[in-house]
């Protein structure tokens, strides 16, 4: 009787035996891949760096054609003092050129979904009109808007518009049609299904063209900043290039890509904030 | 006492087409009635109900002897129709939800608001205003949109399988529930309510009336009043061409 029972009871012991056996293993694979994901992509940058500075200090090219990271440092520590003023100007004429594009293009989405005519007539000669890329028409707006900030906003918003626009009329016209049914089975016009269904509904398709115009908006101030004007990255980057100081280009294709990076994160931000019930289900 | 009917439909004929839904359908519904649509899937009582809402696609062809509904201030007809689904609007968290229908009639925001605390009182929503719909259950999204429905305090209620989505225990739970409450309307009377349903049951033990449709193209084939008539189960079961098991 007693052998009988003794199975019983090892049964479960056993089975209480395996899990904190398993479960430091399974913890231990967890932060292995989490150290993975952080280590091995800033391990091979160190590497991809080193090995530059290795092959600028040995191959003899002179510092004016490929300077050692080491020299792009420095020249950064030499040009700080310098660079706030460009970075000033660069970022204000993103930032304008970002809000003004953001408002006009959901203005005009807006106008789309709520006026067939206004869809039928100037959708299809917006979308005719992005064949030009808007960088190519940076020679023409500083002719007409002058060598101030003007026309770099301009080039900014021109550059935001487009993708804005397309997502919010996207989200707009994807709408659920239930939800339209719903309004009207309430007694809801157009006006009523426009209110309450369609324009929330576009908010969150509109923030996805605004997070991908981000990523261009600084570099649209910077190439028309090539073309005119006395101040901001692009000029530094043109200065820079006349003195054949390549380090300098260099310090400043970092402070571009950390300045989009952070736009870029704080329009994801405001994103996050303006549409709350995806949050939530997150 | 004789009140003219809230809904009066006579011959009233629906074609996609070639395509005939509806066929010469007539139903007549008293201020206050809850009648029950039943009828196997396409038979068109949906596009009975989309009807009555004003609901129906461009393509649709509609004839009809007479179709009068009970019309608002506005000059528009005054009924409420819920989808199948709960159609909630996942941006709005619940409280603003249910307040959807009264901006749509223009119900003033302090006279809205009142109605809302009583309908998340009575509907067991309390505590749940500040959710988001996909925070909530099947049956309380349901309550919600049906919560949404009553608030305008329409005379006629369109509910198109309002629990159609949900499991059959919830379903249960939730019948039981909306045969105790009372759907109300301005002034404090019952709306009237058409209910369209696949469930005999559902039907049976929530309407006043029960119509029984025919396969496409629909039609009016049998009429009872369950609470009345013992049989009533058993014949609307036959009018679907369902058999039931001889009783020993």
């Amino acid at each position: 009787m007693t052998r009988a029972a003794l199975p019983v009871r090892a049964a479960p012991s056993t089975a209480l035996a395996d899990p904190p056996a398993s479960l430091p293993s399974a913890r231990g694979r967890g932060s292995r891949t989490a150290v993975r994901r952080v280590l091995a992509p800033t391990l091979a940058a160190v590497v991809l760096v080193g090995a530059w500075e290795v092959v600028a200090r040995t191959s003899g090219l002179p510092e004016f054609v490929l300077p050692a990271p080491s020299q792009v440092a420095a020249a950064g520590v030499e040009s700080a003092p310098l660079l706030g003023l460009h970075i000033a100007t660069t970022l204000t004429e993103a930032a304008l050129g970002l809000v003004l594009g953001a408002v006009v293009g959901l203005a005009l989405a807006v106008l789309i979904a709520a006026f067939p005519v206004v869809a039928d007539t100037v959708y299809p000669l917006v979308t005719l009109t992005q064949t030009v890329p808007t960088v190519v028409l940076a020679p023409l707006l500083i002719l007409w808007a002058g060598f101030g900030l003007l026309p770099k906003v301009l080039l900014v918003a021109l550059t935001v518009f487009f993708p804005v626009l397309v997502a919010a009329v996207t989200a707009m016209s994807d709408v659920d049609g239930a939800h339209v049914d719903m309004v009207r089975g309430l007694g809801g016009r157009r006006w009523n299904q426009f209110w309450l269904v369609r324009l929330p509904a576009a908010v969150p398709g509109a923030f996805g063209g605004l997070r991908v115009a981000t990523t261009y908006v600084i570099g649209a101030a910077v190439v028309s900043e090539y073309l005119a004007g006395t101040s901001g990255l692009g000029v530094f980057i043109q200065r820079s290039r006349k003195s054949y100081d390549v380090d300098q280009i260099l310090v400043a294709v970092v402070v571009i890509a950390v300045l989009t990076g952070a736009l870029f994160l704080l329009v994801d931000a405001l994103g996050r904030l303006a549409t709350p019930w995806r949050r939530a289900s997150r | 006492m004789t009140t003219s009917p809230d809904v009066r439909v006579r011959g009233l004929s629906v074609a996609y087409g070639s395509l005939a839904v509806l066929a010469d359908v007539s139903l007549r519904v008293a201020p206050g009635e809850f009648v029950a649509v039943v009828g196997p899937s396409g038979c068109g009582k949906s596009t009975l109900l989309r009807v009555l809402g004003g609901l129906l696609p461009a393509g649709a062809r509609v004839r009809a002897d007479e179709l009068a509904l009970p019309v608002g201030p506005d000059g528009r007809a005054a009924t409420a129709w819920m989808p199948q689904g709960d159609s909630l609007l996942p941006w709005r968290r619940a409280w603003a939800n249910v307040l959807v229908g009264a901006r749509i009639a223009g119900v003033p925001r302090d006279v809205a608001d009142g109605r809302a605390r009583a309908l998340f009182d009575e509907f067991g929503l309390g505590g749940f205003e500040r959710s988001w719909p996909h925070e909530l259950s099947g049956g309380m999204r349901q309550r919600l949109a049906l919560a949404r429905t009553c608030l305008p305090q329409r005379p006629v209620l369109l509910l198109d399988e309002p629990f159609g989505a949900l499991d059959a225990l919830t379903r249960r739970r939730l019948n039981a529930w909306l045969a105790s409450v009372s759907l109300g309307s301005a002034g404090g009377a019952s709306a009237a309510v058409v209910l369209v349903t696949h469930d005999v049951d559902e039907a049976l033990l929530l309407a006043d009336r029960v119509l029984v449709m025919s396969d496409r193209p629909g039609r009016v084939v049998l009429e009872v009043p369950p609470r009345s008539d013992q049989s009533a189960r058993a014949r609307v079961l036959s009018a679907l061409g369902v058999d039931l098991p001889a009783l020993a």
